[in-house]
């Protein structure tokens, strides 16, 4: 047992958090919802993204990639959400990992990780899921990208323009009604296994997006209670100032544990116990993370309420993630569903079960 | 990364395991301190599965101990939450105050039979006048000869009522600033002068007692390290007791939810949808808080600030108290009429967040000593 990062992923974190702080910075650049600065990288952002090797990180050495762990890939994806980097990597990601599990060509996946092709992921019109269709799908954190691609079909659609979208940090756009001709991919299922660990791996990604978020939201808010003075004392020193801001630490310190124990478990265990895992830890974090950010907000008052000041940048983010491959309510009702049903409810958990 | 047991770890768990599935049948029930009976019935459960080497396991093998880390701890809570067992006897935070302070006569002397569980402790810090403020005890321990005479009241002793000693918070150096006059003491409850009166709780429990002291003589040998250390070995001891992992507190929420799991999954209980949602809110819950403290459990030797107890007591007891009000809505009408058990299970709860430092006390500390926030 070691529960923790070690040396060799202390180091990554912090390039990382290097790069991501960088490509960040370019973003607040909105003074008002209506000239907020696109969400779409330009080349010399992605460039250094690729160069990085994010996007090649967890692909396989022979889809061109780094064959990374799970945790090595949260640990980027935390400061990604630590900096609300718009740069679409973890859309990205993920969309690579689903087509590798359906076992897409070697070529394809090797522009993926090299940032030559951009694609996105195909989930449900309400996010909770991958997309079985393209008929109301949505393509998430599709800013630049060129494509999505629905796996059962192997059908590659081109996009839309973004859609109005709580997370000003990322695209959400339609699918073109129509495949690109005569792009389509020939892709085999995969079994329940990989499936499941598709789905652990996914979940413990958004775990960490989660977690990075509202760290920086407690963070943030910490540096304002420290400096802001009323009634002659820094608000840091108020008592019920304090209690606020603690309880976000606790809540920041459970999603953490959380987190590491997802991501070691979409590696380490079977499909069935790591999807399982990796489902408690993202219902945690989503409602979590909403807390935490609300928290912020509160301790930086009014200023908490404008459009200058991040807070609300990550309050969105938070919103936003929750909802993607399922917010609490629908993780919790699986749980309920497979866990917690008696004999009346019969039928409902195996109905629940293939649903998800 | 790496959740996984070390295979002596697996060997570990394993043992217990097996120990669990023949001697767990006998000790169901033995879990609470309602009459003199369950009293009885649980302290001969502390004492079967202290019998088998369970109890104490991270403290020295010279002492009664395995000598193991401190994730053997995690192990044992682990598996008597998985087992649905009763939980351990909340001894950790004692024995670790006198292994890691008193000096090796006072250690021979009495953790064999803390650890054994054939004498059972209390603890003597909180008195009337100093709850949440722990430093301004008055109890007096005056120093006489070989000899320190104490005077003075302590209360929410729990388990003083039928404890053979007691782990003293008191008064020495009354000339001293107020933290830094305190020492810790081992008093044998059945010294003259020694006199208890029993605490009904709210929930009918009877674990706790008020303890008056009339000039007891305690042995000058029965000082735990030195005169003026008792703010530090309480603080030490406050770090394991606020730890859940110690306390046995993930076995007992683990318990609980079992049961209402089986409840719900054999139609003992009929739950509504909305019910078996918060169920399983409940149950996100306990599992996260079973992996964070597995995490603070592998990490201690590396807190720095030795809050990390905080956090976890403040997860635990946000934890705990939801999970009871959902067991209270299972228990359906028969949460207000009939037989007190569920009421009184649920009221428990709410002591969780007073009890070890209150909750307003363990934010405070996090805000302070984590988050490093100004003092008022």
């Amino acid at each position: 047992m070691d529960i923790q990062l070690s040396a060799e992923q202390r180091a990554f974190r912090e390039s990382c958090g290097k790069l991501a702080a960088d490509l960040a910075a370019r973003w607040h650049l909105g003074r008002g919802p209506h000239d907020v600065a696109s969400a779409v990288p330009d080349e010399a952002a992605w460039s250094r993204v690729a160069e990085a090797g994010w996007l090649a990180l967890r692909l396989r050495e022979e889809n061109g990639g780094a064959g990374a762990s799970v945790v090595d890939v949260t640990v980027l994806v935390e400061q990604l959400g630590y900096h609300a980097v718009a740069a679409p990597v973890l859309g990205t990601v993920i969309a690579a990992e689903q087509l590798q599990t359906w076992q897409a060509p070697p070529g394809l996946l090797q522009e993926i990780a090299e940032g030559a092709v951009r694609v996105a992921p195909a989930l449900d019109r309400d996010l909770t899921g991958f997309a079985g269709t393209a008929a109301e799908a949505l393509a998430w954190d599709a800013a630049g990208a060129e494509m999505a691609v629905i796996p059962t079909s192997g059908a590659v659609h081109g996009l839309g323009g973004p859609l109005p979208f709580t997370d000003l940090t990322r695209e959400v756009r339609p699918l073109d009604g129509r495949p690109v001709d005569p792009s389509s991919l020939t892709l085999t299922a995969p079994g329940d296994d990989a499936a499941a660990r598709l789905d652990a791996f996914a979940l413990s990604l958004l775990t960490a997006d989660l977690l990075g978020t509202m760290q920086s939201a407690l963070d943030a808010a910490l540096d304002h209670a420290r400096t802001r003075v009323q009634f002659g004392a820094p608000i840091g020193s108020f008592q019920a100032v304090q209690q606020l801001l603690a309880d976000s630490h606790v809540l920041v310190e459970a999603t953490r544990s959380a987190s590491y124990y997802a991501a070691w478990a979409a590696d380490a265990l079977d499909g069935r116990a790591a999807s399982r895992a990796a489902r408690t830890a993202k219902a945690f974090a989503s409602r979590s993370a909403v807390e935490v950010c609300e928290n912020a907000v509160q301790v930086f008052g009014g200023i908490g309420m404008t459009w200058e000041a991040p807070a609300h940048v990550r309050l969105r983010r938070a919103h936003a993630d929750r909802r993607v491959l399922g917010d609490e309510h629908h993780h919790q009702g699986v749980i309920a569903d497979t866990e917690f049903s008696g004999p009346a409810d019969a039928g409902r958990a195996e109905a629940d079960l293939s649903r998800s | 990364m790496d959740f996984s047991d070390a295979p002596a770890v697996a060997d570990f768990r394993a043992g217990l395991r097996a120990w669990l599935r023949d001697h767990l049948d006998e000790h169901r029930d033995a879990s609470g301190y309602e009459s003199a009976e369950s009293v009885e019935r649980t302290l001969r459960w502390h004492r079967a599965l202290a019998g088998a080497g369970y109890v104490g396991v991270s403290l020295p093998a010279a002492y009664g101990g395995r000598g193991l880390p401190d994730i053997y701890e995690a192990v044992v809570n682990e598996e008597l939450a998985a087992a649905a067992a009763p939980p351990p006897p909340p001894i950790g935070h004692i024995a670790h105050a006198i292994a890691d302070f008193a000096d090796e006569d006072l250690k021979a002397r009495v953790l064999p039979g803390l650890v054994g569980c054939e004498e059972v402790w209390c603890q003597g810090f909180s008195e009337p006048g100093a709850g949440s403020d722990l430093a301004g005890i008055s109890t007096t321990a005056t120093p006489d000869g070989d000899r320190f005479v104490v005077n003075g009241q302590k209360i929410w002793t729990s388990g003083a009522m039928w404890s053979r000693r007691c782990l003293l918070l008191a008064r020495t150096e009354t000339d001293l600033p107020r933290h830094r006059g305190l020492s810790m003491l081992v008093v044998d409850m059945e010294t003259p002068g020694v006199d208890r009166r029993e605490i009904v709780l709210a929930s009918g429990s009877r674990e706790f007692a008020e303890v008056f002291f009339d000039d007891v003589a305690v042995p000058a040998a029965d000082l735990i390290g030195e005169r003026g250390q008792g703010w530090r070995i309480a603080m030490h001891m406050l770090a394991y007791e606020r730890g859940p992992a110690d306390m046995g507190w993930v076995g007992r929420l683990g318990r609980v939810l079992a049961g209402a799991r089986d409840d719900v999954r054999s139609g003992r209980v009929t739950a509504d949808a909305p019910l078996r949602h918060r169920l399983a809110a409940a149950a996100v819950d306990v599992q996260v808080m079973q992996w964070h403290v597995t995490r603070s459990l592998a990490n201690r030797a590396a807190d720095s600030t030795g809050s990390g107890g905080s956090v976890d007591k403040l997860l635990a007891t946000r934890v705990e108290q939801n999970l009871y009000r959902v067991t209270a809505d299972l228990a359906g009408p028969s949460f207000t009429v009939g037989p007190s058990g569920p009421f009184a299970d649920y009221l428990w709860s709410r002591a969780q967040s007073i009890y070890g430092g209150t909750q307003q006390i363990q934010r405070q500390i996090v805000a302070q000593r984590v988050l490093g926030l100004p003092r008022g």
